[in-house]
């Protein structure tokens, strides 16, 4: 039971800092290589959030959740409409850009070592038992329900209302889309926004469950793989590619060797990219277009 | 204020993301020039960015004296992320540009090749500060490499399963986690074989890549394994993190793991009785008559870590003055070598005994250990077990 739990874990934040990597591809085409500085950056404000509301821990993960949307906007507004009507590889070549002075300024503003956003807000990490015999971590057990309501919240949106059907006309069409009326830089400056408030929501939990320092960027990219397999423009591929990836990893750690786990994603996508290029739910189209 | 902190560190921060010391540039060479390349950004920056800063104080604190031998020390710090190919450039820079006369590492073990193939190419010493020490330090020692760095691969072992022999209430069964880096898992390896000959029992070795999302995964395999001690010994991010999963499994048993600069802290924030840390500094809450010193130094400096972690640092600068001491001006490379080849420092109780390098041993001739962990008795960090000693050979 202990595995199934670990799994679960594991796929929730695979899952959750993937969707952002898909949200902004699915409606730009563009590959947000700082997503892990962003979802960092999230983390690191909370941390500040949590010493400002002092003894009020919803309010400061409330700003802080609002601050991450309101950095999302930005980027879009200050960084990446720049790009419109330049190369895709250019735009990417931003985000790594971004992703290398994000690092910095948090270094810089916040130093570069181990912090704790739970101690900051007061708040004890506590083990729960699961049926089974297997125990979660209160974090990680937000971690899955949070993963939970954020997809289904998404599929919701993007299927029933004006904006998510709008989202998906820009990414289908963008030419056909404006030409109906639909303002394309709001669009993409919603798309940023979601993806950092996802991104930033699984920095939060994870920094809350383990602390946080600089190896965080490192784990925004290991979710790549799960955003890759699944098909890089599929909300339900990611997700699938997060449970795959993370049951290969979890299972190869506990019967084989625990060293395999970091490969293990990157042989999953290698197996994925010589089968399927286009990822497990992707669109074949998308990769007739690269 | 705060705000004017953070606009000095940032002043700092953008001196050297230009390549610029702290201090005039080097020209004629009027002070004792060290160049440092050091992991001051980057995944691995919380375990060496202090010792920079704290060396960087050291030096300002023995300028504001005087200097040494009349001459300041003027410190050449570059940021090489942890990545070998910035530690090489930075090293040829330090070496051709700034004419340094001694080559400081504290950064990744990955970072040492490059830095070593330009110390030999220009016969400059080569410090190893807050890093892990390499094997070449120890007895027969290669002629460039120096450490100052507390831990040392194999003496920290033989101490963490002789305690653990000494201490267990029951026969022991002993799970391992390293990080899957070289030299922490060769040191589990290690302990792993030298369990076996003390008569202990072994149970699981997890290996654990750097970074993890979830280390759940790896302490639910330590748990399974029946362990009722575990022994770390790798960067304090996995040793910390393996124990906090076990715990949250509801893993009931004793760790042991080495007390990096971050150890003092983090007893007091786990406030597990059961976490056992063992390091060859001492911890501020000793309240030695030299951490006042060093407090003093930290707040004039204005630096952003605890006191608590600035300890290696301090050591660092300790040797660093020592061996500049012993080098009569004008300074070259091969009279600090000839100085550090005959070096005795006094550790003023941060250790246990003297900081000594010989001709053939660039380690320390003696290491020694303190243990501790948290008593809840008494709501703090206490000592559990006092210096001891292990003859380097």
């Amino acid at each position: 039971m202990q595995l199934a739990v670990n799994i679960a874990v594991l796929a929730a934040i695979y899952a959750l800092i993937a969707c952002g990597y898909v949200l902004i591809y699915r409606v730009s085409r563009v590959l947000n290589l700082a997503h892990g500085e962003l979802m960092m950056l999230a983390a690191y404000l909370l941390l500040s959030t949590a010493s400002m509301f002092s003894g009020h821990p919803v309010a400061a993960l409330a700003a802080s959740l609002v601050l991450a949307i309101a950095v999302g906007v930005m980027v879009y507004v200050f960084l990446m409409r720049k790009m419109t009507g330049e190369q895709v590889l250019a735009a990417v070549l931003a985000t790594v850009a971004l992703g290398i002075l994000l690092r910095g300024v948090m270094v810089l503003v916040w130093s570069a070592q181990q912090q704790y956003p739970a101690q900051a807000l007061g708040w004890v990490n506590a083990s729960l038992p699961v049926p089974g015999g297997a125990r979660i971590s209160v974090a990680a057990a937000a971690l899955v329900a949070c993963t939970t309501l954020v997809y289904g919240s998404l599929f919701a949106f993007l299927r029933f209302s004006r904006w998510g059907i709008r989202m998906r006309a820009a990414g289908q069409n963008p030419l056909l889309a404006a030409q109906r009326g639909i303002g394309l830089h709001g669009i993409y400056a919603l798309a940023w926004a979601l993806a950092t408030f996802t991104g930033g929501i699984a920095g939060m939990l994870i920094a809350l469950d383990s602390g946080l320092d600089q190896t965080m960027v490192v784990i925004g990219l290991k979710a790549f793989p799960a955003a890759l397999v699944g098909g890089l423009d599929s909300l339900l591929g990611a997700l699938l590619g997060a449970l795959v990836i993370a049951a290969a990893e979890v299972l190869l750690i506990h019967y084989v060797d625990p060293l395999l786990s970091d490969v293990v994603p990157f042989l999953v996508l290698i197996a994925m990219l010589v089968v399927r290029p286009w990822g497990l739910l992707g669109t074949r189209e998308e990769l007739d277009r690269v | 204020m705060k705000l004017l902190q953070r606009g000095r560190r940032f002043a700092l921060a953008a001196a050297l993301a230009a390549g610029a010391a702290t201090g005039a540039p080097a020209m004629a060479q009027d002070a004792y020039v060290v160049g440092i390349s050091a992991a001051l950004t980057g995944p691995a920056a919380a375990t060496y960015a202090p010792v920079i800063d704290a060396m960087r104080a050291y030096a300002d604190h023995v300028n504001g004296k005087g200097g040494v031998n009349g001459k300041p020390i003027r410190l050449v710090i570059l940021d090489n992320q942890g990545e070998p190919s910035k530690a090489a450039a930075d090293a040829k820079k330090l070496l051709s540009q700034d004419n340094v006369i001694l080559l400081v590492n504290s950064s990744l073990s990955s970072t040492y090749a490059p830095m070593i193939a330009e110390s030999r190419r220009a016969k400059v010493p080569l410090l190893y500060a807050g890093a892990v020490c390499p094997k070449e330090t120890y007895p027969p020692a290669d002629p460039l490499q120096f450490c100052t760095t507390s831990f040392g691969a194999q003496y920290d072992s033989q101490l963490a399963m002789g305690f653990v022999k000494d201490n267990a209430k029951e026969p022991p069964r002993i799970g391992f986690s390293a990080m899957a880096i070289p030299i922490s898992r060769g040191e589990i390896e290690f302990a792993e074989e030298l369990a076996r000959k003390m008569g202990m029992g072994t149970t699981s070795k997890e290996i654990i890549p750097p970074p993890t999302p979830d280390y759940t995964p790896f302490a639910t395999k330590l748990k399974d394994g029946g362990s009722n001690w575990v022994y770390s010994w790798a960067p304090w991010v996995t040793q910390v993190r393996t124990f906090e999963a076990l715990r949250r499994l509801g893993w009931n048993g004793r760790y042991i793991a080495y007390a990096h600069i971050q150890a003092e802290d983090e007893l007091a924030r786990i406030k597990d009785p059961e976490l056992h840390v063992f390091g060859a500094n001492a911890f501020v809450r000793d309240d030695l008559p030299v951490h006042a010193e060093i407090r003093a130094a930290t707040v004039r400096a204005n630096l952003p870590y605890p006191v608590t972690q600035l300890t290696e640092g301090f050591i660092a600068g300790l040797a660093l003055e020592a061996a500049l001491k012993a080098t009569p001006w004008p300074a070259t490379p091969a009279k600090v070598l000839a100085a550090m080849n005959n070096l005795k420092v006094d550790m003023k109780g941060l250790r246990g005994g003297p900081l000594e390098w010989t001709k053939d041993n660039h380690f320390r001739t003696r290491q020694y250990y303190r243990v501790y962990r948290w008593d809840p008795a008494r709501n703090a960090v206490v000592q559990v077990k006092d210096w001891t000693a292990l003859d380097v050979r």
